[in-house]
């Protein structure tokens, strides 16, 4: 059995085995990624990159052969195409700041959507007020879904970047990005696209989809939390300024003047997150191993129980019904704050996310301040979803 | 009764269901708004300060039942009182709140003091207390309290 397989799932909370439903905001980590990090710090513990000893080697090796597994897992053309970084917010941080800083005037114009995360406005709304451009929005509707009938004026001669959510955080909603990508790529738009969503859910394909920057956050992806990659053409990150300076990304160094590593690591300044980067590795052989058709097929068979089971608590309305969504479910209930229904279930073991889950303007839209969100992993079980009704049930009861 | 029951009792349950002072007023001479920044909750304290006095206190929001409930019997520990008189009872309700004093209340914070149970609760302290900031802003002139 998989769940069988994270330890974490074992854990007790306030005397009830734990149902964990908030793995939109965090993922359990398998036995095989705590072991990976484990290695590496009892068996590999050295620098890599630098020394010629035997432990630096063995330690650059692991470190490298994640990279590989991580190119895998989103099917890059090449491992060197592949940054690490801390997560998707250093990933979109690092684009704004490098590829587009360099190409961005007054007055251009930076797309993004409505269902996009905090961490997909802010940077760009940093960037906007560094450079004079125009924060543009793709608009959604009440379904949770984007809506694309203007795309043509909304994709313009002004635009100069467009950036897009893969899987909505907050509704599940899942995004059309290819066909996002091929509008924008029609004129001339490059495009960046969050995978935190969709790297646990979906079979992520780079080639495919033909985006010039993907990235994905390890720890939503059953890796450590503080890992990530960000994957771009080959092309973009050879002609991209560095990020940071420092070490490991530089090739000689003078007083006068530096030259610059090659790609990847011109983007890795310094002493990495060595144990993350290979706990990552580990995580994408894990979920290679299972197979995402597999998960993908797990979610469906999820997604509909709850959704029938949500449907029948009295006075609860799912927010977000797209009809592509991964299994997260927004909801509010009828007289009770989400913050309440949060801490009531937790007593009975059940965590879930409450609030506005970085999403703040998806919830203005709706005119809510917040949700209550249940968000689903394959190791979830028919069985978890009836402890959350049941708690629900009883959160319901309490106000009466 | 359960810590659940306990955060949970019927006094908060009906100042959630029929708050007191809810609503914003027609009139008003400060006002001041309250966010959480951890939750996103918004309080907005509208209230009436004559002569040094507090008149009225209204508050409006959407927010959870505890952070409801301790802004209804806010309103009514707080009205009638001097500014100085309302500053001690801000500084009495912080005390009950504090997570470090252990069995403190307060015959002057009447009902209020039945949110003691919430310290059982350390991430919901801060949804009893934004209200009370909340006044203590608008008493000052500043736009916004944070509970940070």
């Amino acid at each position: 059995m998989l769940e069988e397989q994270f330890p974490g799932l074992r854990t007790k909370v306030h005397g009830k085995p734990l149902v964990y439903l908030d793995n939109a905001a965090t993922a359990q980590r398998p036995q095989v990624v705590l072991d990976a990090i484990n290695d590496y710090y009892q068996n590999h513990n050295a620098n890599i990159h630098r020394g010629v000893h035997s432990l630096s080697e063995s330690a650059t090796e692991l470190y490298e052969q994640a990279r590989v597994s991580m190119a895998q897992l989103i099917n890059a053309p090449s491992e060197k195409d592949l940054i690490f970084v801390r997560g998707c917010t250093e990933g979109v941080n690092l684009v704004a700041q490098t590829f587009v800083r360099e190409r961005v005037k007054a007055g251009d114009e930076i797309l993004i959507s409505h269902l996009e995360h905090h961490s997909n406005i802010v940077p760009w709304q940093i960037l906007c007020e560094q450079t004079g451009a125009v924060l543009k929005v793709i608009p959604m509707n009440q379904e949770g879904e984007l809506v694309l009938d203007d795309l043509d004026q909304l994709i313009n001669n002004k635009t100069c970047f467009m950036s897009v959510v893969h899987v909505s955080n907050s509704l599940g909603t899942i995004n059309p990005i290819k066909e996002l990508v091929k509008a924008a790529h029609d004129k001339g738009v490059p495009v960046l696209v969050d995978g935190a969503q969709a790297a646990p859910h979906i079979k992520v394909d780079v080639q495919d989809l033909n985006c010039d920057f993907y990235t994905v956050s390890g720890h939503k992806m059953y890796g450590p939390t503080g890992s990530g990659v960000l994957y771009g053409k080959t092309e973009h990150l050879a002609a991209m300024p560095p990020y940071h300076g420092g070490g490991e990304m530089i090739s000689k160094v003078t007083f006068d003047s530096t030259t610059y590593n090659a790609v990847p690591a011109k983007f890795e300044a310094g002493t990495p997150n060595i144990a993350g980067g290979i706990g990552l590795g580990a995580a994408a052989e894990f979920l290679l191993s299972i197979g995402l058709d597999r998960i993908a097929a797990r979610d469906q068979h999820l997604k509909a129980y709850t959704e029938a089971a949500l449907n029948q608590v009295a006075g609860l309305r799912i927010i977000g019904n797209a009809a592509k969504k991964s299994p997260v479910f927004s909801f509010v209930i009828d007289g009770i704050h989400a913050h309440d229904i949060g801490t009531i279930i937790d007593h009975h073991g059940v965590a879930i996310r409450t609030g506005h889950h970085c999403t703040m303007p998806i919830f203005q839209y709706f005119n809510l301040a917040g949700t209550c969100r249940a968000s689903l992993s394959f190791y979830n079980t028919e069985q978890d979803v009836d402890v959350l009704i049941e708690s629900l049930n009883k959160a319901i009861a309490m106000f009466a | 009764m359960s810590d659940l029951d306990q955060l949970y009792k019927e006094t908060i349950l009906a100042h959630n269901r029929n708050p007191h002072n809810y609503g914003k007023p027609e009139a008003w001479t400060h006002h001041a708004e309250g966010v959480n920044a951890m939750c996103g909750d918004l309080v907005q304290i509208y209230l009436s300060i004559e002569a040094d006095r507090l008149k009225s206190v209204h508050y409006a929001g959407e927010s959870c039942a505890i952070s409801m409930a301790s802004a209804s019997m806010m309103t009514e520990l707080s009205e009638g009182l001097s500014v100085s008189e309302w500053r001690l009872r801000f500084e009495q309700f912080k005390q009950l709140m504090n997570i470090n004093n252990h069995d403190c209340t307060y015959e002057e914070l009447g009902q209020a003091n039945t949110l003691v149970t919430v310290k059982k609760f350390p991430s919901r302290i801060k949804s009893a207390t934004l209200c009370w900031y909340a006044v203590d802003a608008a008493i000052r002139g500043l736009p916004t309290a944070t509970t940070e």
